[in-house]
């Protein structure tokens, strides 16, 4: 019932497409290179839920970026979780590829194409370019290209609705935190699942974006990130493999009009909102409801929320273990904090399944752990549970935070693994004592 | 001799072969006189709820107690108002007061006027006569026990009879009927008219719903609210009906400050080598709290209390019960000797309980109403909440939060921890509340700033007054 009725939606879309008088796309050869650029992308992943290593498959898009085969997609089409990628060209071929790097933050995600299989194959590409996007004004006319629904070399068209949103997820790419550090792109150009990583550009074919999300259910309210923020990424993963921040622990809150009320002059001060406990600016003494004035002598200006993501960024910039000078307005008083920066983390920790248990975990992070007043960053989180399964039967659920196995504080997944080889090789009840919501209990696991 | 043992041979099969002998309606018609609906009001800062409960007369002072489901346990006895005690089946009330909680049987005390006291029989009167120690039911007795019907039919009593399918340590002495017995609060007695106990809330039984359109769908728990088929036995009741409060916090409390009892399930017990016996893991222990200067640590699991072990209950559950309880059954400045598992290693520590630091329904309040808030002083049981050091507390709580009001909008939430007023540290329940009074009554004011905490972040946020 349903497939039929979506039948006829689609056969009245192509009617009516018939009528429509044929549009004159762009084509300067700058925007067919770009056409020939953006590739197909097949990822199957693992993922550690319900309490066993399970296989998931998702179709995205990305663009080849140089003649060694770099593709830029998104962090949430191709992660460390990849465990397979295959690109189709634009010749419909399709090559392995391996990850070289991602940065969930910004949802960026960079791949190389397996260059032996397309020499050895003959197999041709050509590659696009980034354009600027600083320079993009709301109205500009811009395409997004890739793969919707599994559409292979889908093209639409639409403007720029927005050139800075401001739009931070905690949760937003796979579980893992985006957002915070970049603004968005925002476009009316019909963007669907699967034009996920493929690439938003002008009409000479600059990318200028890489789409990455939608409002689901809305009319074309997309986002993409900005390629002045990619070019940035695209260079820290080359080099690296991954992106090092900094972290001091400052949650900023837009000003708005609160100047009067902080007796500030105007477009200065950044107001703290909130200061992580036990982060290294809470260490310092800084707290919510200061104002922070100053980083490094540099006067910043958070009156609104779509200048916080670069304030946000340029502490993210800063070389881990830095001592920032931070000029913080406390009442009546100005006076300047010293804060070392720390490694940014993600809240998400390293993930694992111990499969004849049916039990999944991850580490806990110290982010985790701040969120959720733990008193430290030991224990492994249950995200999963196999019903039926030794941890279900004693009564593990989701959510509940192991700190100990066999009288051993989980400090690391090394310990739960070592517990579970030990299982394995000889089955014998195994103790563990779980907290949730911060009442502690026993379970038994029993082979 | 020989004539006596006849008779009583002649009475009892007399009895085993008539079982309807007894005259129910009289005894019915003299137990009636013990039950009472009793209406009151909850009042809040901007609404007053009533409320309606089912009590039992316990004494000749007109003294009646109600379930402690009676109130929620977040209402604070100063805003319950207006009590109005009826007799079954009467459209007249007269006033009653509001005595307090007992703390070991849960009961809210609530005494009558005076005037409606010779209408009234106490339960006692229908007790065994050898009290407390009398047996209780047998299982598949068929007990009967008082329902009232509801305000528009005047309270009229109803009687409902039921057999008795289990008897139970939860961890009071109760017995399961087949179906509703008695509404809670009220008495359950036995075909000879004697009270065999008082109907606690009800349990909820499951059902499945066929007609439900998911597939595989959850049975449906209902609860009867107004008639319940669990009653504690006599023996659990009568010893304690002398434990009206003597105010209306219920103090003496007695303190241990073990936060977190959860029980050690069986098979951990197993593996633990106490399968015979109840153990219970203390998940905190709280800080500057009798347990802490006694010596207790985090984690260690109780197993005995005064050298009693604990009892093996069923429900695992119920055990934190019963550890609650024998805390009840004590007063502040009692020694109590606490065997723990710490480890593999046993061992004993004597704790001299203390006084319970104060509650939150007797912590001070004050609402105002045109910025749309209750802040509430922050206490003892706040900080253990919010994981801060009860020295470094500071602040207050917003302990009711008017929709559409201008702290509302500005985003405030209830329970919300107030830090800041203005930029400024409250450092006390008092300081914050003149601080909010002076804005309050200050009609040229057009905006203040609050910092409040949840969930550990804290937020600016501005309240605009006009």
């Amino acid at each position: 019932m349903n497939l039929s009725s979506s039948r006829s939606i689609f056969a009245l879309g192509l009617g009516l497409l018939c009528l429509q008088v044929p549009l004159r796309a762009a084509v300067s050869r700058g925007f067919n290179q770009l056409l020939d650029s953006v590739v197909r992308i097949d990822v199957r992943e693992v993922t550690f839920e319900e309490g066993s290593r399970r296989f998931s498959a998702g179709i995205g898009s990305g663009v080849i970026l140089s003649a060694d085969g770099l593709i830029l997609t998104n962090a949430h089409v191709a992660s460390p979780r990849a465990v397979e990628i295959n690109i189709t060209l634009a010749s419909l071929e399709v090559v392995g590829a391996k990850l070289i790097g991602w940065d969930h933050w910004t949802d960026l995600a960079l791949l190389r194409l397996n260059l032996d299989e397309v020499q050895r194959r003959g197999l041709k590409f050509t590659h696009a370019e980034l354009g600027n996007s600083d320079k993009l004004l709301a109205g500009d006319t811009v395409f997004a290209v890739g793969t919707p629904y599994g559409l292979t070399r889908t093209v639409t068209r639409g403007i720029i609705s927005n050139t800075s949103r401001p739009f931070e997820d905690l949760t937003g790419v796979d579980g893992y935190e985006t957002g915070s550090f970049n603004t968005w792109l925002q476009t009316d150009a019909a963007i669907n699942p699967g034009n996920s990583g493929g690439p938003l550009v002008t009409e000479d074919g600059k990318i200028v974006g890489i789409n990455s999300r939608g409002y689901i259910g809305a009319d074309n309210l997309a986002f993409a990130i900005p390629s002045s923020t990619a070019q940035r990424i695209v260079e820290g993963l080359v080099r690296n493999g991954a992106v090092t921040r900094s972290y001091v622990g400052l949650r900023p809150g837009p000003l708005r009009d609160l100047e009067g009320f902080y007796a500030l002059a105007l477009n200065i001060g950044v107001l703290i909102n909130s200061v992580d406990p036990g982060s290294p600016a809470a260490r310092a003494g800084l707290r919510g409801g200061d104002i922070l004035l100053a980083i490094n002598g540099q006067k910043v200006d958070g009156r609104f929320p779509e200048q916080l993501p670069p304030i946000q960024n340029l502490i993210a910039n800063q070389p881990v273990g830095s001592a920032l000078k931070l000029s913080v307005k406390r009442g009546t008083d100005t006076r300047d904090y010293t804060v070392v920066t720390e490694k940014l983390e993600s809240r998400v920790g390293e993930e694992w399944a111990l499969e004849k248990w049916g039990l999944s975990v991850r580490k806990v992070s110290r982010s985790y752990a701040r969120e959720n007043q733990l008193s430290d960053d030991t224990g492994v989180l249950v995200i999963g549970v196999q019903p039926g399964f030794p941890a279900d039967v004693a009564g593990l659920s989701r959510g509940d935070v192991i700190m100990k196995i066999n009288q051993q504080p989980v400090g690391s997944l090394v310990v739960m693994k070592a517990a579970y080889a030990e299982y394995e090789a000889k089955p014998a009840p195994t103790l563990l004592e779980a907290l949730r919501s911060r009442r502690v209990s026993l379970y038994i696991l029993k082979p | 001799m020989k004539f006596y043992s006849c008779l009583l041979l002649t009475l009892s099969l007399a009895a085993g072969r008539l079982p309807g002998a007894a005259d129910i309606p009289a005894l019915w018609a003299e137990r009636v006189k013990s039950v009472v609906a009793v209406e009151f009001y909850v009042e809040t800062e901007t609404d007053r709820q009533p409320g309606l409960s089912y009590g039992t007369v316990v004494d000749n002072n007109g003294t009646i107690i109600l379930p402690s489901a009676a109130v929620d346990p977040r209402v604070s006895p100063d805003q319950l108002k207006d009590f109005k005690v009826h007799l079954a089946g009467e459209t007249a009330s007269v006033p009653g007061r509001y005595l307090g909680q007992d703390n070991l049987t849960g009961w809210h005390f609530v005494r009558v006027d005076a005037k409606l006291v010779p209408g009234l029989t106490p339960i006692t009167a229908f007790a065994a006569k050898d009290g407390a120690s009398a047996p209780g039911p047998a299982l598949a007795e068929e007990v009967w026990g008082i329902g009232l019907r509801n305000k528009d039919e005047d309270f009229i009593p109803y009687i409902m009879v039921a057999r008795i399918g289990l008897l139970q340590s939860l961890p009071q002495r109760s017995a399961i009927a087949l179906h509703e017995i008695a509404a809670p609060g009220l008495p359950v007695f036995n075909r000879d008219g004697v009270l065999l106990g008082l109907a606690t809330s009800s349990f909820g039984q499951s059902y499945l719903q066929f007609s439900r359109p998911d597939r595989g769908g959850s049975p449906v728990i209902l609860v009867n609210v107004e008639e319940s088929s669990v009653f504690h036995l006599a023996e659990e009741v009568l010893p304690y009906l002398g434990r009206v409060p003597k105010n209306v916090s219920g103090r003496p409390l007695a303190w241990l400050g073990a936060y977190g009892l959860e029980p050690v399930d069986p098979e951990v017990a197993q593996f633990m080598k106490l399968d015979s016996q109840g153990a219970v893991v203390i998940s905190e222990v709280l800080e500057g709290s009798p347990a802490e200067k006694a010596g207790l640590k985090d984690r260690d699991i109780i197993v005995a209390l005064d050298g009693r072990p604990l009892p093996r209950l069923k429900p695992g559950s119920v055990v934190v019960s019963y550890i609650d309880r024998e805390l009840a059954k004590r007063v502040p400045g009692d020694l109590l000797a606490v065997t723990v598992m710490r480890g593999t290693e046993r061992s004993e520590v004597k704790v001299e309980l203390g006084d319970e630091p104060k509650l939150i329904r007797e912590a001070g309040r004050k609402y105002f109403d045109r910025l749309g808030l209750t802040v509430r002083e922050f206490v003892y049981g706040d900080a253990v909440a919010l994981r801060v050091k009860s020295g470094e507390s500071t602040g207050v709580v917003a302990h009711f939060v008017k929709p559409n009001s201008p702290v509302a909008i500005a985003g405030l939430h209830a329970d919300d921890w107030i830090k800041e007023i203005d930029g400024v540290e409250v450092k006390t329940f008092d300081v914050a509340v003149n601080k909010l009074a002076a804005i309050e009554s200050d009609r040229d004011r057009s905006e203040f700033v609050i910092l409040a905490s949840r969930g550990g972040e804290t937020a600016v946020l501005r309240v605009k007054l006009k």
